[in-house]
């Protein structure tokens, strides 16, 4: 037995290890750009071991620093508001979703799982947001379309909920006289934790890498979030290489933030969410107190 | 557990239609809101502007995209543009500045959804849209507001300039004064020119070229020739493209009939003769999918030169920006077309609520210095000052192009460039040489006519995919014409080109007809 | 306990014990009698409701819109007012032999990624639930969930430093290393199938791991010390205890991605291949063919169309498997 578990420790580490190189060496590579200097870029490429470093990217950011300072404060206020919110309202429709007891519970399963395949279209969307509720250039066009709420985490958290909680469980504490509510928060969600955990970090991913809603919704540059304004310079140069503005576009490309700068934005821009990672990670909570329930 | 079965299935079949009839009603409800909202902003009226002047000044929306950050004194030039305008015709711009790489995205949302708007740039390319705008029916026909308030704009260019972008006999979009027209060639850097005793000037013809890129090739390793835009074969011609390069006009527009250029032997030839430049190592290998600026690449000692649009005033201009002396040596005889003419423009949309302003407005544009000049170079003395030398100015004391509060330089965007400043390092004659130089350049027999792509719509979706599979890779000689010409060939063909030229040659026909 | 008791229907809870009391005695109030036992169900469809109104505003609503695929829309008449055009909006996908090519590059590419993606995804779930120390295990976690991070089009650039022909990895040091000549990546279409696959399952591996490892250690030990102590091997206990219990998440997973079939990673497939049109035999897609097709005419009937059309057969594909998954096990089915 021990021989055997310490095989599988031996090949899992092995497989991890190179695995995590593999995700980790392209972000090394990101990291190094950032940190080389332009010309050395543009004549070698990018490269592990660039001729010449240089902080010019960074420096050229802090000069920008009160515009990047404010898309990270709202990238953040966006993020924390729309997480908690999001997994609130998930939980609240998948829990009795996963209720094998509740009626009609195959058409709202439906319902929920429709909106994953068939879409309106971008125009009525838009449409609807800006000329029914005005959300145009505020910050509730970063926290509610789309994002708010997603019919795959909500299926997840229902598939979840119907293997992990058992109906004993549920059916004791309604003997014990708790209503719906009651349950919900003091028998299920704890024993949820992984769940939760997983949702609110996609959630999390989804709302820091969010770039769409601001493209379509914001002019106002005060309200850019940090994903916005890279997308911005990417698609800036994008179409600038592809339009045919004749002389005025090699005015355009002067204009824009060079390649290491490009690189310096998106290594600011996924560095938070790797910080906040570790915390959702304390909840993936290994064999949980399931047990404790029984007896 | 059993007996409760059956009376739950009864309970869901009665639940599910009451819940069905209450959602129903609902719906119903909400889409009839959403309907009516949706209609009442498709159909906004253009309300006639008031007869008796407004006691407040009008305030127009005015949208225009930009290059990276908006400049930090936009407010500023904004106001100083304002007490001008309440002045003299009593309204008020409000700047709606957008990033270009969303503006495609954002203006049509914005249209469709008939949101305030009073003046939008537009133009021939894609990205700007303005034949597809025209063809939704977002942009206001102008021929009447010009004849009534656009006078100074009339008079300001040639009348050929001002139908370029007529289409079904209407103007819906009127060019802004800058270069008309653009002769193809190529910038070199003049340090290796002088090295190897080149001469720009003598650099006229393909074969020159060749034998310029085989001396610079041969004793510059790692340098080679890129391309504006990533087609080489582009700019050793002069033809129409008639919007698309689906059907041209060949020999710059000097009859009106429209051939498949791809077809021509004259194109199959450039292909070859690229491909053995490519071969020979003297264009850039990545040519066809590169991303870097032409000015990074020679700043970059990847290039000794590049392929690009000349113009009075661009070896200066490209010096600047590659921070290395650049010089022109010219292929092709300048050639104005209406995608050239009609590349920025200003339209006023549908819905604007008040286009006799906006066309107020967009004549001084053409007329009033003081205006015109603050949307090029902003404020005096906080942005720039004159200098001895009439028209030249250049940065105060402490100012340079880092720190400015007011860099958007885009004199080319705003109305009359003509009457624009100049800056110093520029030749103060500058616009003095680029009115002369479009208007006496070359005009296409096709000058005025734009496609309207409607009724042959499908074919343009799927040759629009045909050309982006071959014409980069075919252009920058890094596909092999030999085996890939046939089949691009082919493959035009069986999306349904000639269709699309004889629609063309229809709607040219037509459009003659009516000159 | 009472609760073996429940499990074994020796005794009814006090609920459907006075429903059947009233079934008996009054006959009449039936209608009562129905809502009653729906009322029992109020607070979870309360629950529920903030969930459902997203929905129909965020999704619902919106889906009036699909009327424009059949429609030429002009706006001097406004939406509502323009031509119908039957289905000449959905000409384009079908018409040439490019719309064969891009419907067979997608299926062909989303078939590959549903299957490659949840095997390492499971597979390298259940070696992160293998590693004892928590600490190199949160690590690994967070280093393979990276790559879902970073942009496609940071990703684009990080593969042209890769596969460049001027200054990439491979053309100057690995090939030359292994003395094979340098490769034209972007303009040989053969090997992008590959190089996309790839850059997929780096992509996206770490994220769906996270889906099966949450549901790998929402298994209840006690199965597994049961199984140790019958003298069950580990790969008997994964084979056994550890695949059989997450697979309704794998069903659900699969049945999710065959109903999005036909859509793709905008990003990867236009981004990463630097938008090369020498590429588009093997990396043009639906979405991809829509968007080249519409950058010119900015038709919003045809992107209607294209919409449309994807969402008809993935539905369509969905209710197929999802009635199939309902035959084997109704438990895990979608609905």
């Amino acid at each position: 037995m021990k021989v055997e578990h310490a095989g599988w420790q031996w090949t899992a580490h092995v497989v991890l290890i190179a695995l995590s190189a593999a995700a980790l060496l392209p972000f090394a590579l990101l990291l190094v750009s950032s940190f080389t200097d332009e010309q050395a870029i543009l004549q070698h490429g990018y490269s592990f071991f660039p001729d010449k470093f240089s902080t010019q990217a960074y420096d050229y950011l802090l000069n920008q620093s009160s515009e990047i300072v404010r898309a990270y404060g709202v990238t953040v206020l966006v993020t924390v508001v729309g997480t908690s919110v999001s997994l609130a309202i998930t939980t609240l429709l998948a829990y009795p979703l996963s209720r094998r007891d509740i009626p009609l519970r195959t058409p709202l399963a439906f319902y929920v799982f429709f909106t994953l395949l068939f879409n309106g279209g971008l125009v009525p969307t838009y449409l609807m947001y800006t000329q029914l509720f005005d959300l145009k250039n505020t910050l509730l066009a970063l926290i509610i379309p789309g994002l708010l709420m997603n019919g795959f985490h909500v299926l997840l958290m229902r598939t979840f909920f119907m293997t992990s909680i058992p109906l004993p469980v549920i059916e004791s504490a309604k003997i014990d006289g708790a209503g719906e509510f009651r349950t919900l928060y003091s028998v299920v969600l704890p024993l949820s934790l992984p769940i939760l955990a997983t949702i609110g970090l996609f959630q999390t991913i989804a709302y820091w890498n969010d770039w769409f809603n601001g493209l379509i919704y914001l002019t106002e540059p005060k309200l850019f979030s940090i994903q916005n304004i890279l997308n911005r310079i990417m698609t800036d140069i994008q179409f600038l290489s592809n339009s045919n503005l004749g002389s005025a576009a090699s005015q355009g490309m002067a204009a824009l933030p060079s390649t290491t700068v490009r690189m310096a934005i998106a290594v600011v821009g996924v560095l938070p969410v790797l910080v906040a990672y570790p915390f959702f990670q304390k909840y993936f909570i290994k064999g949980i107190t399931i047990g404790a329930v029984k007896g | 557990m059993t007996a409760a079965a059956p009376c739950s299935k009864q309970l869901t079949i009665r639940g599910v239609n009451e819940m069905k009839r209450i959602k129903t009603a609902g719906l119903m409800l909400l889409i009839f809101a959403m309907l009516l909202a949706a209609c009442s902003g498709g159909d906004r009226q253009t309300e006639a502007a008031d007869g008796e002047a407004a006691a407040a000044p009008v305030e127009l929306t005015m949208a225009f995209f930009t290059f990276g950050s908006t400049p930090a004194d936009l407010p500023a030039v904004q106001d100083a543009i304002n007490k001008i305008a309440s002045e003299k015709i009593n309204a008020k711009v409000k700047l709606l500045p957008i990033s270009f790489g969303a503006w495609n995205q954002q203006m049509n949302l914005m249209l469709t959804a008939g949101e305030r708007l009073d003046l939008l740039v537009t133009g021939s390319s894609p990205t700007l849209g303005y034949s597809s705008q025209v063809a939704k029916g977002h942009l206001l026909a102008l021929d009447e507001l010009v004849r009534q308030y656009g006078q100074d704009i009339a008079a300001a260019m040639d009348p050929a300039f001002l139908r370029a972008g007529q289409i079904n006999g209407e103007i819906y979009g009127i060019p802004t004064l800058r270069d008309m027209a653009s002769n193809n060639g190529v910038l070199f850097r003049k340090d290796l020119l002088d090295k190897h005793g080149l001469n720009a000037g003598e650099i006229k013809t393909i074969d020159d070229l060749e034998k310029a890129l085989k001396l610079l090739s041969d004793n510059e390793p790692g340098l080679t020739l890129a391309a504006a835009n990533g087609s080489i074969v582009d700019h050793l011609v002069n033809i129409d493209n008639l919007g698309d390069f689906l059907g041209v006009l060949l020999n710059g527009g000097a009859e009106l009939k429209v051939v498949n250029w791809f077809e021509t032997p004259e194109y199959a030839e450039l292909l070859r003769r690229v491909r053995d430049w490519y071969e020979k190592g003297y264009i850039l290998k990545d040519l066809a999918t590169n991303k870097e600026a032409t000015h990074d690449l020679v700043k970059g000692h990847r290039s000794f030169g590049f392929m690009n649009y000349l113009k009075p005033g661009i070896d200066p201009q490209e010096s600047r920006f590659a921070g290395i002396p650049m010089v022109s040596a010219s292929l092709t005889e300048p050639l104005s077309t209406t995608s050239k003419v009609t590349n920025i423009m200003w339209g006023i949309p549908r819905h604007s609520q008040y286009p006799e302003k906006a066309m107020q407005f967009l004549n001084l544009m053409y007329s009033d210095k003081e205006i015109i000049n603050l949307f090029d170079w902003g404020i005096e003395g906080k942005h720039y000052v004159k200098t001895g030398t009439e028209n030249v100015i250049k940065f105060p004391d402490g100012v340079d192009a880092s720190n400015s509060g007011y860099n958007l330089n885009q004199g080319w965007m705003f109305g009359n460039q003509y009457l624009s400043y100049v800056f110093e390092g520029d030749d103060p004659e500058i616009y003095i040489k680029t009115k002369e130089f479009s208007n006496s350049a070359i005009k296409s027999k096709a000058l005025g006519f734009t496609f309207d792509s409607t009724p042959v719509k499908t074919e343009i979706a799927a040759l629009t995919n045909v050309l982006d599979q071959f014409k980069p890779g075919l252009e920058s000689g890094a596909l092999d014409p030999e085996k890939n010409l046939p089949e691009f060939i082919a493959k035009l063909r069986a999306a349904g080109i000639e269709k699309v030229i004889a629609e063309k040659q229809k709607q040219l026909d037509a459009w003659a007809a009516q000159q | 306990m009472i609760r073996e008791d429940l499990h074994e229907g020796k005794v009814k809870p006090m609920a459907q014990l006075t429903a059947r009391q009233e079934e008996r005695t009054w006959p009449g109030v039936a209608y009562a009698r129905r809502l009653g036992r729906f009322k029992r169900f109020v607070p979870l469809f309360l629950m529920m409701l903030p969930g459902l109104v997203y929905l129909l505003i965020n999704n619902y609503l919106p889906m009036f819109g699909l009327i424009i695929a059949f429609k030429d829309v002009n706006f001097a008449k406004g939406i509502m007012a323009s031509d119908w055009v039957g289905f000449k909006n959905f000409e384009y996908l079908f018409k040439t032999r490019d719309a064969y090519v891009i419907t067979r590059n997608t299926i062909l590419y989303n078939g590959a990624f549903i299957v490659i993606n949840l095997v390492v995804a499971v597979a390298v779930a259940i070696l992160l639930n293998e590693i004892r120390s928590k600490l190199l295990s949160r690590f690994y976690q967070s280093v393979i969930l990276l790559p879902h991070l970073i942009s496609m089009v940071i990703v684009s650039y990080l593969v042209f430093s890769f596969l460049s022909i001027e200054t990439g990895f491979l053309n100057k040091s690995l090939l030359p290393a292994l003395g094979i000549g340098e490769i034209s990546w972007y303009t040989e279409a053969k090997y992008w199938p590959a190089i996309l696959t790839l850059v997929n399952i780096w992509k996206h591996a770490g994220f769906y791991c996270v889906v099966y490892l949450a549901a790998i250690v929402g298994i209840d030990p006690e199965y597994y010390e049961a199984a140790k102590l019958d003298g069950a091997s580990r790969w008997q206990q994964i084979r056994a205890i550890t695949l059989p219990l997450i697979t309704p998440v794998i069903t659900m997973m699969t049945l999710l991605a065959i109903g999005r079939i036909f859509y793709s990673d905008f990003g990867l497939f236009y981004q990463v291949p630097m938008n090369a049109g020498a590429l588009n035999e093997t990396t043009n897609v639906i979405d991809t063919y829509v968007y080249r097709s519409l950058m010119q005419l900015g038709d919003i009937g045809m992107s209607s169309a294209a919409g449309l059309y994807q969402s008809v057969v993935g539905f369509i594909l969905v209710l197929v498997s999802n009635y199939i998954v309902r035959k084997i096990n109704k438990e895990n089915a979608l609905f």
